[in-house]
């Protein structure tokens, strides 16, 4: 038998004993290929003008996943050698060198990294088409199946894994080269130390740590990015202080109370857990730091995918629409232009009318609203206008009764000014309140329909009303191309100092490519680093299996019944998982829920509400941390407890 | 062949020095077969790993054959434990994933001897040894007297000259002990091999031409076997375990 031909048998055992991280380093292939391969492909770069940027946004994930991926294999490969130093030990007292050693332990992980790139390559095939039905969704285009492979995308996932896979394993060379045998042989008997020793020292350091952690939490939110990198700093500071101070207080903390010590299973599973905790502490507090930026990226990622699909569906509902800054048309180029280039099916060119008062923008404290077309009176529409208007968006007619207004406005007010009972005196004329209607009818920023709401009275009411601003909308017969929106905004541009150009099709577009720019990347690299930490948490309880069935076997002899010790094990479990993902929760939701509220009103509505958001980043989160914890629950049930 | 010159071996921090070897110094003949005894911390294996080259000394000297292992480079030292030096554990050592067969023939066979060379060594010694039948299995599969014995066959199979055995009976059970100290008498008879075993073991330790008493670092007694019989030098061994003093049943 040869060096690689014992390589090969290691490698084999190491993919069995490790399945988990093998199952991990074979996802990060297929990510790694997946996500490149979006890089190289035409067809999504020629989706849209904006998604030029996308290779560039993935290739920056990509090295931070690259980073994380390659601090798991090094923690992981330098986590095997301390588990099989014994063996390796071996090797060199049946008379092999240091390096032989070394040589030995390379080959037998480049197989495992090998083979784990060839299968992640295959299964990132997959994921890519996923992607590619994602992106291709979310800019309307019809998606066929195709599988075909990406040379280049090939190429780079081979380099970033060459980068992951070299570093650890140079590392852990030179740890081999400079290992002497007696450590080998007897590295199981080396006792890990608490790094806080003193009980006041981790007292201090433990109330300072949460201390720490609510200043920096409240830092982040603050916008200011001095203020947010000084918060992350005490975010990070808080998480190593809380668990180093942490894993060493909870033997004093019962040492103290013996009754809780000795109450029910209690002493078993708190034993178990310090014995992990006490030597895992910063390891801890780095998965912690990990899922912290986990939530925000997934959190981040919903509101921005929120932000964008609000705006745009605002700007969508007309398949083009147009206005102007003046209350006569000074230039008919643009209108011109529509003429000549884009077939129309149904249009509108109307006038948006001052009010004599400004009851509602008072009664809605928007006076002093900066984000919107200055506004000082009511804005208001004609009713036949209105009319049009709903049908041209495609919207069911709605009936104006006599001597009554309507409202339309943003979702977000609807309550507002349906509580609202003024009535509205115009051209001599009293208006009661007749409804409020809430489509999406271009109430956005600058030159629109009104400032979130427009008020539409009878015509006759309207006659002789000053006018804000000319605006035409229509339904084309396609959708309006990129070229011709662009040819608009600088018609429009050259016309007016305000002015608003907004087809269905390119605020749709914009929508997705933001979405894809953005947001892709960050769940890109939320899945990396759930999927990093977790394995590592649970590469380090597997680990333990071997201790753990000693002790119940022992147990069982101390007359434990296997329920008994199911119990204990669920419960060590459930404190295990549970320990890292608890201060994350606490710093995630109130940023997320922050960062949610942050946009303009009526834009992060239903799916994107703050709650949602929050619910939905947590579910993700918890789904891929939850299958990792299953997977490595049932495999210790399955190895641990006596039959 | 061995000699061992006033060795001293100190562990532990500035504050808290343990020293567990005190000048030791003793001569191990070719063909020898030296049992180390001594309780619990009384430098026994300490020693061992001294002279396996598994640990280093503080002070003083190991020569075998002259030749002074501490002045050894990584590359000789490889060698020299390839060549010369043949173990065995209490807990075997044996690799989970090598059947029997290729756990003896994998110092061999990694340096590069011939495959048919290797294959007939491997089983040249598992007969000596009596463990051919199970040379196809995996170390999981045989009993703890059968893996000590391939322990020993892998010790031997490149034609070691020193055999260092530390505690080779201790996760045995009496009979297996017996079988594989009969074997080891048959290696050191037989085969030519120098032996030095450590052990708690009087029975064990009777089975060995010399032994060699440790308390606290220091060498207390030696006994010679001579022309004795195995059960009057094991009623020996005891009386002088009995001396030791308070340790006896520590030892025993």
């Amino acid at each position: 038998m040869t060096l690689s031909k014992l390589s090969l048998r290691n490698a084999k055992r190491q993919a069995q004993d490790y399945l988990v991280y093998f199952a991990t380093v074979v996802m990060a292939a297929a990510l790694l290929y997946s996500f490149n391969a979006l890089v190289f492909s035409r067809e999504i770069s020629t989706l849209s003008q904006s998604m030029a940027m996308l290779p560039m946004m993935i290739v920056l994930a990509s090295i931070v996943v690259v980073c994380v991926f390659g601090w798991l294999v090094a923690y992981a490969t330098g986590f095997m050698l301390q588990r099989r130093s014994r063996e390796l030990g071996t090797y060199i007292l049946i008379g092999l060198e240091n390096k032989q050693v070394a040589r030995l332990f390379f080959l037998e992980n480049l197989a495992v990294g090998g083979c784990a790139l060839a299968i992640g390559i295959l299964l990132g095939g997959l994921l890519y088409q996923a992607l590619r039905a994602i992106v291709l969704a979310l800019f309307g285009t019809v998606y066929h199946f195709s599988f075909g492979f990406s040379l280049p995308a090939l190429a780079l996932t081979v380099v970033y894994f060459a980068l992951i896979y070299l570093r650890a394993l140079r590392k852990s060379r030179k740890r081999i080269r400079n290992m002497k045998i007696y450590d080998l042989i007897y590295f199981d008997r080396r006792n890990e130390g608490a790094v806080v020793k003193t009980g006041r020292g981790r007292r201090v350091a433990f109330v300072l740590s949460i201390v720490l952690g609510v200043v920096g939490t409240a830092l982040l939110m603050i916008p200011n990015l001095a203020l947010a990198v000084a918060g992350a700093g005490c975010v990070i500071v808080s998480l190593f202080g809380f668990f180093l101070s942490f894993a060493s207080g909870v033997p004093a903390f019962f040492d103290k109370r013996p009754a809780r010590k000795f109450k029910g299973q209690n002493l078993l599973v708190f034993r178990t857990l310090t014995a992990k905790l006490g030597a895992m502490g910063v390891l801890m507090a780095t998965i912690s730091l990990i899922f912290t930026a986990t939530l925000i990226s997934e959190g981040t990622g919903l509101v921005f995918r929120g932000l964008f699909e609000g705006r745009a569906a605002e700007d969508a509902c007309f398949d083009l629409y147009l206005a102007l800054d003046e209350e006569q048309m000074s230039s008919d180029a643009p209108l011109d232009y529509v003429r000549e280039h884009i077939p129309v099916e149904d249009s509108l060119l109307y006038n948006v009318y001052r009010s004599e008062g400004a009851q509602l923008l008072e009664y809605l404290g928007l006076t002093e609203d900066a984000f919107h077309y200055d506004y000082t009176q009511d804005p208001v529409l004609r009713y036949s206008d209105y009319a049009a208007l709903r049908s041209i968006a495609g919207y069911p007619p709605v009936e104006l009764g006599q001597g009554q207004y309507l409202i339309h406005a943003q979702a977000h007010l609807e309550g507002a000014l349906g509580a609202y009972g003024g009535t509205l005196t115009l051209g001599g004329r009293t208006l009661a309140p007749g409804g409020v209607c809430t489509e999406h009818l271009m109430q956005g920023f600058g030159v629109s329909n009104g400032t979130w709401y427009i008020l539409v009275v009878p015509d006759e009411a309207a006659e002789g009303l000053a006018v804000y601003h000319w605006a035409y909308a229509a339904q084309t017969a396609q959708p309006v191309p990129y070229e011709d929106f662009y040819n608009l905004t600088d018609l429009a541009d050259k016309a007016a100092l305000e002015w608003q150009v907004a087809t269905r099709a390119q605020a749709e577009a914009e929508a997705a490519a933001q979405t894809a720019l953005i947001v892709f990347p960050l769940y890109y690299l939320a899945l990396a680093l759930t999927m990093t930490a977790a394995t590592i948490l649970t590469i380090q309880q597997l680990s333990e299996a071997d201790r753990y069935k000693r002790q119940f076997q022992l147990l069982q002899k101390l007359g434990m019944d296997r329920r008994g010790m199911a119990k204990a094990l669920r419960t060590q479990f459930a404190i295990y998982y549970a320990l890292p993902a608890v201060p994350p929760v606490l710093i995630g939701v109130p940023f997320i829920v922050h960062l949610a509220r942050a946009p303009e009103p009526g834009v992060m509505v239903g799916a994107s509400s703050p709650a949602a958001i929050v619910g939905i980043a947590l579910a993700l989160f918890f789904l891929i941390y939850g299958v990792y914890i299953l997977l490595a629950y049932t495999s210790l049930k399955r190895n641990v407890l006596p039959e | 062949m061995l000699k061992v010159k006033n060795i001293e071996k100190y562990y532990g921090s500035k504050n808290n020095v343990t020293r567990a070897l005190d000048r030791v110094s003793f001569d191990v003949d070719a063909r020898e077969f030296i049992a180390i005894m001594g309780a619990s911390g009384s430098g026994k294996t300490t020693l061992l790993n001294c002279i396996s080259t598994i640990d280093t000394v503080s002070a003083g000297d190991i020569l075998l054959d002259g030749e002074s292992i501490a002045a050894l480079s990584e590359g000789e030292l490889a060698r020299f434990r390839r060549e010369r030096l043949g173990f065995v554990f209490q807990d075997f050592n044996l690799l989970d994933t090598l059947t029997i067969e290729e756990n003896i023939g994998l110092a061999l066979a990694l340096n590069h001897a011939d495959p048919s060379t290797v294959q007939r060594q491997v089983a040249d010694v598992a007969q000596k040894l009596g463990i051919s039948d199970i040379l196809p299995k995996f170390p999981y599969q045989v009993s703890g007297g059968q893996k000590q014995r391939a322990a020993c066959a892998r010790a031997m199979v490149a034609g070691q000259s020193l055999l260092l055995c530390d505690e080779p009976t201790g996760a045995l059970d009496s009979k297996a002990s017996k079988n594989l100290l009969e074997i080891m008498t048959k290696m050191n008879r037989d085969m030519g091999a120098t032996i030095l075993m450590v052990t708690h073991d009087a029975y064990s330790a009777s089975y060995a031409g010399r032994v060699l008493f440790l308390k606290d670092g220091r060498i207390f007694n030696e006994l010679l076997r001579g022309e004795r019989d195995r059960p009057v030098f094991y009623h020996e061994i005891l009386d002088v375990l009995a001396a030791l003093g308070g340790d006896v049943s520590d030892v025993i």
